[in-house]
C-alpha cells in the first residue's frame, strides 16, 4: 500500500488498458466475419473503456482508453474502414454519447476509488487516535504522581517524617516502573506496525518462554506465586520470543492489578488440534460484564473502566491482541465457574517441525 | 589506605552520568566518566580501570566499535548498558566479549549487584578458578566433573550425552554470565550450523529433563529470551 512501487505500477495500468483495448479490437475483427452491421462495435468499446477505468488507477488511463476508442472505432472498425468519417448520419452523436458515458464511468469508479481510500484512512486515523489519546492518559497518570511525590519531598523539606518520604518516595519508584512498562508495550507495537521490522519468528521452547517471563514476573511481584506447567515432550513453538514474553508477563500483571484479590497464578501450555495453547488463570475477582465486551480492542472510552487504580489494562491487552495476532493466533478472555479469569491465546504449531 | 576498585563509566546522558557517578563514589568505587568514546579508549588505557561501564549510544562512536577496539588489546570486564528496544545490540555487545550488560531503566541495586558479580568474574579468572577445584565445578546439587566429562545431580549421574555435557560445560565456564544462541552454536556445532536455533533448543530441553526437577521452574539453566542461556553462578 505505500507509494514504493511508483513505475512498475504506472507500466501495469498501460499494460491493462492495452491489454483490455486489444482484446476489444481482436473481437470485433472476429465479429465482423460474420456480423453485417457495426452496432456492436460502440457497445463493446464503451465496455472496454469501462473496464479500463475500474482497473486502473485515476482518471488518465480511462480518459486515454475513451478517445482511443473514439478514434479506433471510427477509424478502423466502422464503415468506410481504415479511414476518418464523420460525415455519417448520426456517428458523430453516437461517438459523442460514448464518450461521455466512458469520462462519466471513469469518473466515477475513481470517486469510488478515493472514497474507499479515505474511509480506510479515516478507520486506521481513529485506531492511532483512539491508542494516542489512552496512551497520553496512560502516561500522564504516572507522571502525576511522580511529579506530585517529588514536589511534597522538595517543597516540604523538613516537615515530613521519614518514613512518610520514604512512601513517597517509593510510590515515585512503582510509577516509574510502571511507565517503563507502558513505553516497553508502545515499542512492542511499533515493531509489529512498522513494515520494515517485520516479526522475527524462531522455534522457541514453549517451557522456556513461560519460564522467563514467570522470572521477570517474579521480580516485580515477588509475593505472588506461579505454578507453570508444560508438557512432558519438549514443545517448538514458532514465535518471536520477545513479544511472546511480553504478552505472558502482561497477562499475569493483569491478573494482579485486575484481579485485585488474586492470590496465585497458574500459567499452563498445552497442545490441542496442532495449536500451542497458553493459559493464565487467576483467584481474582473476574471480569465484569461490560468489560468483557471491549476486553481487547482498546476502544473503551476513558473514564468508563471502572477501576480506579489508573492503571488501565487495556493498552497492555489491545497490544496483546495485536501481538497474537501477528503471530497468526487467537486472544481469548473468559471468567471461570469457580471464581477468578482465564486469558489464553493459541499460537499456530509448524506441522512439519512438530513431531 | 585502602584499596578501591577503579570503574570507568562511558555515557553520554549527563543526568545519567551524574547519577552513576554519585551511587558509584557512594559504594567506594574510584569513578573516571566521559561523554565521548575517542577520550574513553584513551581513559582506560592509561588509567587501567578495574571495569568498564559502557552506553551503546554514544555520540561520537557505535559503542559496539569501541567495545571491538577495546576488546583488541584488553580483557577488562565491561559491563553494556543498553535500551530494550535494542536486543540485537545486546546480543552483538555479548558475542563481542562484553561481559554483561544492563537494561535501562535499572534499578541501582540490580547495577551494583551485576558490578559487583563481573569484578568476582575477573578475580576467578585470576585466580586460575577458586569455584573450579580439581575441574569440578558444585553449582547446588549439581556437579560438572570437568576431567571425566559426566555431570551429576545428588551425587547421581544424569547421563548427558557428548553434545549435551559439552553445553552444559561452556555454561559452567561462564556461570552466572549469559551465552548468545550464537556463540554456542558456533562452540558446540562449529560455524556451519549458523541460526539453527532448533538442534540447540531440543538439546537444551533434554538437559533441562535430566537436571531440573521442573523443566518449566528451572533451578539451574535460564533463559534470556531473546539473546542466550546462563547458568546459575557457583555457590
Amino acid at each position: 500500500m505505500k507509494k514504493k512501487p511508483v513505475l512498475p505500477e504506472k507500466l501495469k495500468d498501460c499494460l491493462i488498458t492495452a491489454g483490455i483495448l486489444s482484446v476489444a479490437s481482436i473481437i470485433c475483427m472476429i465479429l465482423r466475419r460474420f456480423s453485417s452491421t457495426d452496432t456492436h462495435v460502440p457497445m463493446l468499446f464503451v465496455l472496454a473503456v469501462l473496464c479500463v477505468s475500474r482497473f486502473t488507477h485515476g482518471y488518465v488511463y480511462g480518459i486515454i482508453a475513451s478517445l482511443l476508442a473514439v478514434i479506433g472505432v471510427n477509424y478502423a472498425f466502422t464503415y468506410p474502414y481504415f479511414k476518418f468519417n464523420f460525415t455519417l448520419t448520426g456517428y458523430p452523436l453516437t461517438f459523442l454519447a460514448m464518450l461521455a458515458v466512458s469520462l462519466t464511468v471513469c469518473t466515477m469508479t475513481s470517486r469510488i476509488k478515493a472514497q474507499e481510500i479515505i474511509h480506510l484512512e479515516i478507520e486506521t486515523e481513529k485506531m492511532r487516535s483512539n491508542l494516542l489519546r489512552s496512551v497520553s492518559h496512560d502516561i500522564r497518570t504516572p507522571l502525576t504522581s511522580i511529579t506530585g511525590n517529588v514536589s511534597a519531598i522538595l517543597d516540604n523539606d523538613g516537615k515530613l517524617e521519614k518514613f512518610q518520604i520514604k512512601m513517597l518516595l517509593e510510590d515515585i519508584r512503582r510509577e516509574a516502573e510502571w511507565l517503563n512498562r507502558i513505553v516497553e508495550n508502545i515499542l512492542s507495537i511499533t515493531k509489529i506496525n512498522s513494515d520494515v521490522a517485520k516479526i522475527r519468528k524462531e522455534q522457541e521452547l514453549a517451557e522456556e518462554i513461560a519460564s522467563s517471563a514467570v522470572n521477570k514476573f517474579h521480580r516485580r511481584y515477588p509475593d505472588i506465586p506461579v505454578c507453570v506447567s508444560v508438557p512432558d515432550d519438549a514443545l517448538l513453538v514458532p514465535m518471536d520470543a520477545v513479544l511472546i514474553e511480553q504478552v505472558l508477563f502482561n497477562l499475569m500483571e493483569n491478573a494482579v492489578l485486575h484481579g485485585k484479590t488474586t492470590s496465585h497464578i497458574e500459567l499452563r501450555v498445552s497442545v490441542k488440534d496442532n495449536q500451542a495453547v497458553f493459559e493464565v488463570e487467576d483467584d481474582g475477582i473476574g471480569i465484569s460484564e461490560d468489560l468483557m465486551l471491549h476486553l481487547f480492542d482498546g476502544t473503551l472510552p476513558i473514564g468508563e473502566r471502572g477501576d480506579g487504580s489508573g492503571h488501565n489494562m487495556k493498552i497492555g491487552l489491545s497490544i496483546c491482541r495485536s501481538i497474537i495476532e501477528a503471530h497468526s493466533g487467537t486472544i481469548a478472555a473468559e471468567n471461570k465457574d469457580e471464581g477468578g479469569s482465564r486469558f489464553y491465546f493459541e499460537l499456530p504449531l509448524d506441522s512439519m517441525q512438530y513431531s | 589506605m585502602e584499596i578501591r576498585d577503579r570503574i570507568v563509566v562511558i555515557e553520554d546522558d549527563s543526568s545519567i552520568l551524574n547519577l552513576l557517578k554519585t551511587l558509584l563514589k557512594a559504594n567506594n568505587y574510584d569513578v573516571l566518566v566521559t561523554a565521548s568514546g575517542a577520550e574513553a579508549l584513551t581513559i582506560v588505557s592509561s588509567h587501567c580501570p578495574d571495569l568498564v561501564i559502557l552506553d551503546l549510544g554514544l555520540p561520537d562512536m557505535d559503542g559496539t566499535e569501541l567495545l571491538k577496539s577495546l576488546r583488541e588489546w584488553s580483557s577488562i570486564p565491561v559491563i553494556v548498558l543498553s535500551a530494550r528496544d535494542h536486543e540485537k545490540d545486546k546480543v552483538e555487545a555479548l558475542d563481542l566479549g562484553a561481559d554483561d550488560y544492563i537494561t535501562k531503566p535499572f534499578g541501582t541495586s540490580e547495577l551494583l549487584a551485576r558490578i559487583r558479580s563481573a569484578l568476582r568474574h575477573r578475580r576467578t579468572a585470576i585466580d586460575a578458578g577458586l569455584a573450579m577445584q580439581n575441574g569440578v565445578l558444585h553449582i547446588g546439587s549439581l556437579t560438572i566433573d570437568y576431567n571425566k566429562h559426566r555431570v551429576l545431580k545428588d551425587d547421581r549421574d544424569v547421563g548427558l550425552t557428548q553434545t549435551e555435557f559439552r553445553l552444559v560445560a561452556l555454561l559452567g565456564r561462564y556461570a552466572g554470565r549469559v551465552i548468545t544462541y550464537d556463540m554456542i552454536l558456533r562452540e558446540i556445532w562449529g560455524p556451519n550450523l549458523k541460526n539453527d536455533n532448533r538442534i540447540l533448543r531440543v538439546n537444551m530441553a533434554n538437559i533441562r529433563r535430566k537436571i531440573e526437577n521442573h523443566p518449566a521452574e528451572p533451578e539451574f539453566i535460564f533463559t534470556e529470551a531473546g539473546v542466550g542461556y546462563f547458568l546459575r553462578e557457583p555457590d
